[in-house]
């Protein structure tokens, strides 16, 4: 087992180098450069383009595309993730000051969906063909296919603008007030998130129990005279569960790489929202970060997954 | 009233339901398990035999229902007990199986839960049914897969299913059900997945438990082979029915019923070359939903004549011997055809 981390966070060295890679020339392959950026079109219209290019030759832009990667690596790996092209301000400060945004919402998101997403899912396996199954499955229908800002739009209407119970969105900085005061502002966004999830791992651990429920062994188990909640909850679900904690093991990348849409309409100061702003503003070198820890966290939880099977599952070997 | 009888099925009917069509899957069917006999059920797919089993269990899958007839249980505990009165997951039903009367499964590949141990799936059947403290229960397990000729039990009682072969994952299953020395174990077809030597082992190992306990065991099978080996009595069962029933000298040597006996003269015999004749059956099963009228095995009997149109009662045919034909004097007495 601790042979086989080790050999595993190695894999993780190469394979990162690799994806850095491609993001940097994914990114290269863009219209405009960091100039076109900084410089307003008018303005760069009045220029020479003799001007330009020694702007360009002072920043390095005109360096080979391997150098100007070189250098960017050598800076990340140092801790130096550059500048944000719109602030000024370093990167790692904002990842940093966004990250704790996002973790809260999409933590809270993460931990209710699975609870009651396996556990409501597990219920309608067990229960199959009665009405409580059949609107579940409904209701799961329902979760998953109607988009989340829709979902999040007829909360905010319903619950800030009709009730005034909860705020239409933001979040307070946690320096000034109490939690108590910003958990208002967490509620909507985080339900509505959990609300989605949820119907989606209903739906798979549903599946997965009733698959489980199927096979020899719960009959063997019902054979011995055992009660019927140790058949369902023992032999049923320890197997059912497997699936169900690869499903959940899975999310969590996306769900640092951003709960986007969320973020968008409850105007979430997270990651996502970051992002979608970084992108659309062309700030090429906090794009390249936010994508390498969106895949650092995919290759994380990837390998998180590995060790939790082989946790749950003894057929699992890990070599 | 045998004194030695422990089950005792009467004119058993269990029906299945499916889109509103009802498959009569066991249409009364009679028959009785007695302490220390081994009595055979054999018959081909889908006749009932597995059905038969799980209607004893109490393991009848939602869409069935036993319609008629009774399954009585002599208990030591509880005197005489309508089984199929019971309810299916009550706690006398649950008492009774796995503790009074056990279960062995025709794949032990899929048997055995692949998440516990070999050992704690033995145990749990010991914690329900005993009163035995956890330590207790660890060393029973490990004495039950020991004697079940399992090498390195202490060892063993610790791994996995997968870690097992399917010979072994049988044992484990035959401890596992022998563990609270049922009175009664239904064996259905426990060996159809294992290859020859280990069949045999296997068994073996049956015998000597029905010898050493004085269990019952009741096994499904359609290895007309195993019913040699094995069975004290045999029941033949066609299309829910069971058309021969008797001692297996009686139904072996004599058969009484025009399907006992083709399926006799279906086997093929060790030593006679290839060059012998096998006589499949003709035609094939027909459809439970759409059964011949009268006799079920009428459109594929020899001896099939007009009067074959009513169905047949059960008739003596011998002191142990009983059958369900009306021509069974023929059959009995037609030599080499």
């Amino acid at each position: 087992m601790l042979s086989y981390t080790i050999r595993r966070l190695m894999i993780l060295v190469p394979m990162l180098i690799i994806i850095s890679f491609f993001i940097y020339g994914g990114l290269e392959l863009m219209p405009g450069d960091a100039v076109s950026y900084m410089i307003n079109p008018e303005a760069a219209a009045e220029l020479s383009p003799e001007k330009l290019d020694a702007l360009r030759d002072s920043l390095g832009l005109n360096d080979p595309f391997i150098v100007r990667y070189a250098i960017w690596f050598k800076g990340v790996l140092k801790g130096d993730f550059g500048y944000s092209l719109s602030s000024g301000v370093p990167i790692r400060d904002i990842v940093f000051d966004r990250l704790p945004a996002t973790l809260e919402l999409s933590f809270i998101a993460l931990i209710l969906s699975s609870l009651f997403g396996s556990l409501l899912g597990f219920l309608s396996a067990i229960r199959k063909g009665s009405i409580a199954d059949h609107s579940l499955t409904v209701i799961g229908m329902i979760g998953v296919s109607i988009p989340q800002f829709f979902f999040g739009l007829v909360a905010i209407l319903i619950f800030a603008l009709k009730l005034h119970w909860l705020p239409v969105g933001g979040r307070l900085m946690p320096e000034y007030v109490t939690y108590w005061d910003r958990f208002p502002h967490l509620v909507m966004p985080s339900l509505v998130l959990a609300a989605t999830m949820t119907a989606g791992v209903m739906r798979y651990s549903r599946s997965s129990m009733l698959d489980s429920l199927n096979k020899d062994y719960i009959k063997t188990a019902r054979s011995k005279g055992l009660p019927e909640w140790r058949v369902n909850l023992v032999h049923g679900f320890r197997v059912a569960l497997t699936p169900v904690v690869v499903l959940v093991g899975f999310r969590l990348p996306t769900l640092i790489g951003g709960a986007v849409v969320i973020e968008q309409i409850f105007q979430w100061p997270g990651i996502g929202n970051e992002f979608i702003t970084a992108v659309r503003g062309q700030n090429f070198p906090l794009v390249m970060m936010i994508a390498l820890f969106s895949v650092t966290a995919v290759l994380i939880a990837s390998f998180l997954v590995d060790l939790l099977t082989a946790v749950l599952d003894p057929r699992v070997k890990l070599s | 009233m045998d004194k030695d009888t422990i089950i005792e099925v009467k004119n058993l009917k269990t029906f299945f339901y499916t889109n509103q069509r009802c498959n009569k899957a066991i249409n009364g069917v009679s028959f009785s398990v007695k302490r220390g006999k081994t009595l055979c059920i054999v018959g081909e797919s889908g006749c009932g035999k597995s059905v038969t089993a799980s209607s004893i269990m109490g393991l009848l899958p939602k869409l069935s229902r036993i319609e008629e007839g009774e399954i009585n249980y002599y208990s030591e505990k509880h005197g005489k007990l309508r089984i199929d009165q019971l309810e299916q997951n009550g706690p006398t039903m649950r008492t009774i199986r796995g503790g009074e009367i056990a279960m062995i499964f025709q794949d032990p590949m899929t048997a055995l839960n692949p998440v516990f141990t070999v050992g704690g799936q033995i145990g749990e059947n010991l914690k329900y049914h005993t009163k035995m403290t956890a330590r207790k229960i660890r060393k029973k397990t490990v004495d039950l897969l020991s004697d079940m000729g399992i090498p390195a039990p202490e060892q063993r009682a610790k791994e996995y299913p997968h870690q097992f072969s399917g010979g072994m994952r049988q044992r484990a299953m035959i401890a596992m059900a022998m563990s609270c020395h049922p009175r009664v174990l239904i064996a259905d077809e426990p060996t159809t997945a294992l290859d020859v030597t280990i069949q045999a082992q296997i068994f073996e190992l049956m015998e000597t438990l029905k010898k050493d306990y004085g269990t019952a065991i009741m096994l499904i099978t359609h290895d007309m082979g195993v019913v040699t080996e094995l069975a004290d009595d045999v029941a033949v069962m066609y299309m829910g029915n069971i058309v021969e029933s008797g001692t297996v000298e009686d139904v072996l040597r004599k058969p009484a019923h025009p399907y006992t006996r083709a399926l006799l003269s279906s086997i093929p015999v060790l030593g006679k070359g290839k060059q012998q004749e096998l006589e499949p059956i003709k035609g094939s099963t027909p459809d439970p939903y759409d059964r011949p009228v009268g006799c079920q095995f009428q459109p594929r009997c020899d001896f099939a004549t007009d009067k074959c149109g009513t169905a047949p009662v059960e008739e003596s045919c011998g002191d142990t011997h009983s059958v369900m034909c009306w021509h069974y004097r023929e059959v009995m007495n037609h030599e080499g055809k």
